[in-house]
């Protein structure tokens, strides 16, 4: 009896596997239709990059025992790029598809909960992938980004481990969002003030410590810190900052607890 | 039975929004649940679509506890609801395969997007589309499933005449397909034309229950019959007949009687003798709209639906 269960238990997984691998692909159809929400996500980062790359006329930062500026900019815009397209488009677009009832309607279909709330996070993760490839190309090729192979596994853990951290939080953060034209407000709310004390625009150093020690709580400084570590050449080895891995994964727990809270009651009582 | 209400409750904090509803709905019925803005209606469906909590009593649909959420529920329920948002950036025929995915046996699209009369708009995207192909859409939706029970909360609201007849002989069709319906409206004709049973519902309690033809003792109330007074003659004048009451307002005579066809026999002999011809001559009972509006106390609150009846 047991044994028939965990057999067609199994051939469910594998289907809702599937439909998973289906939902990324009409998430990713649509969020690629539509230009201004690509672009938006796109155009800032990449714009940031430029202006503040401009700022710099082949300074060493001192404070850094004398690294390139670019060495420090280019993977704090990267973590930007990452919060940008994870942390703030998730919780804006979900807030839209919660105020809109495509959420309640979801949740009305046959499709399980988390397979939805996992196409839209792989999906997500698609886009950031995208973008930080884009930003780590521009980088080597326009500002001469120093970038070893020997790094890449702390590239890539650190890039997962944010992606992981600020998903989770941009879609638990909608239920502190009351409806869906404040949705951006609150978003810059929380990621513009945090990322100015969190090394993502400029070194930090110089701050007070007071300052410092808010920041090092969040999960900005954790994912700007491990990227500049990554890409730092001083450093030797795989990369992997390993302060800043653990402050993004208790991020990540408490991301994936926010998560729930948000998905665990029905729709029609989220009003 | 496809639907079991009994003794449903739910309160929002001190509110009472549903006070002990309790009905039956059969396999192959269309139900409709009827009722001003605020009597509870929507409550109740979205708790039978397992979209709201219940705070007492017994709920079943198709034998699930909707406040269970389950799989087996959803795989055989379709839900139009009554705003309800569309990934925007996809177009008919790629949602239709989207929400049809969902399901192990969905139906073939083109056959529901011709139930709902929108193949010509199947490559549209949804920002498209006008306001009644939308709710058109919901509905291709909710079928694509080929579910056994349809929840439909205030499908035409908002439709223009044509829509409204439209969306009625797509629904007629899908009650011929042996479709469960379960329906919310505040249209009295809408409730008329689809429903087998129909709940009228009031503060949050069911204040009659029935057919349409029966409901509220209609069939057993007495006819109005209709005219007017010809010129220079009063109460007075009128043949000896069997009524309830008889009122005169200006030309207008109204004669409610439970005896139509002795009194019509009375009334047109006399006027035949009399060569008198009487306009706007016409007998009715009254419509589910006098009933409800009576059965729902909207009629007090309006005087001039009272001046309409006299």
């Amino acid at each position: 009896m047991s044994l028939v269960s965990g057999s067609t238990a199994r051939v469910d997984l594998r289907r809702d596997l599937g439909l998973v691998g289906w939902q990324i692909r009409y998430e990713q159809r649509a969020y690629w239709r539509n230009r201004g929400r690509g672009l938006f996500t796109f155009v800032f980062p990449l714009m940031f990059l430029v202006i503040f790359a401009s700022l710099d006329k082949g300074n060493h930062i001192s404070a850094l025992g004398g690294i390139p500026y670019d060495d420090f900019l280019v993977p704090g815009i990267l973590a930007y790029a990452v919060i940008a397209t994870t942390f703030t488009n998730l919780s804006i677009q979900t807030a839209i598809l919660r105020d809109q009832g495509v959420l309640k309607r979801m949740q009305g279909t046959p499709l399980p909960r988390w397979a939805y709330v996992a196409a839209r996070i792989a999906s997500t993760v698609l886009v950031t992938g995208v973008m930080a490839l884009v930003v780590i190309v521009a980088g080597i090729v326009v500002w001469g980004l120093h970038f070893r192979i020997g790094a890449l596994p702390g590239v890539i853990v650190t890039l997962l481990l944010g992606a992981a951290a600020f998903t989770t939080l941009g879609i638990g953060l909608v239920r502190f969002v009351p409806n869906a034209e404040t949705g951006p407000v609150v978003v810059s709310l929380i990621v513009l003030p945090i990322s100015f004390i969190s090394n993502v625009w400029f070194p930090t150093n110089s701050l007070p410590s007071a300052l410092r020690q808010i920041a090092g709580v969040f999960p900005i400084k954790a994912l700007a810190d491990g990227l500049q570590y990554a890409f730092d050449p001083r450093n030797h080895g795989a990369g992997l900052d390993r302060s800043a891995l653990q402050t993004l994964a208790i991020w990540t727990v408490i991301g994936i607890y926010l998560m729930l809270r948000f998905l665990r009651r029905p729709q029609g009582e989220q009003v | 039975m496809a639907i079991e209400v009994r003794d449903l409750r739910r309160s929002y904090g001190e509110v009472e929004a549903v006070r002990g509803v309790s009905f039956e709905v059969a396999r192959g019925e269309v139900f409709c649940l009827l009722g001003p803005n605020g009597a509870g209606k929507t409550t109740t469906v979205e708790i039978l679509e397992g979209y709201r909590e219940r705070s007492g009593g017994e709920v079943s649909v198709l034998g699930f506890d909707p406040a269970h959420g389950e799989r087996g529920m959803r795989e055989r329920v379709g839900i139009v609801l009554q705003q309800c948002g569309i990934q925007r950036d996809l177009s008919v025929a790629e949602l239709l395969e989207m929400y049809g995915r969902y399901h192990l046996r969905p139906r073939p699209i083109d056959e529901v997007l011709e139930l709902v009369e929108l193949g010509a708009k199947r490559d549209e995207r949804v920002q498209e589309l006008s306001g009644g192909q939308r709710r058109r859409l919901d509905l291709a939706l909710a079928l694509i499933g080929d579910p056994e029970l349809i929840f439909l909360d205030e499908p035409t609201t908002g439709f223009d005449p044509a829509a409204r007849h439209a969306a009625w002989s797509a629904i007629r069709s899908l009650r011929a397909l042996g479709k469960t319906m379960f329906l919310t409206t505040h249209f009295m004709d809408e409730a008329q034309q689809l429903a087998d049973r129909v709940a009228i519902m009031r503060d949050g309690e069911i204040i009659a229950l029935g057919s349409p033809d029966e409901l509220g003792g209609r069939d057993a109330r007495p006819a109005e019959i209709r005219f007017a007074l010809p010129r220079g003659l009063t109460l007075e004048d009128l043949p000896l007949m069997p009524y309830e009451r008889c009122l005169v307002d200006g030309e207008r005579a109204l004669i409610v009687t439970a005896e139509p066809v002795v009194a019509l026999q009375l009334l047109t002999g006399w006027a035949i003798d009399h060569e008198l011809a009487l306009g706007h001559l016409s007998v009715s009972q009254p419509t589910l709209e006098d009933i409800y509006l009576e059965l729902t106390g909207s009629v007090q609150d309006n005087p001039s639906r009272q001046e309409a009846i006299a």
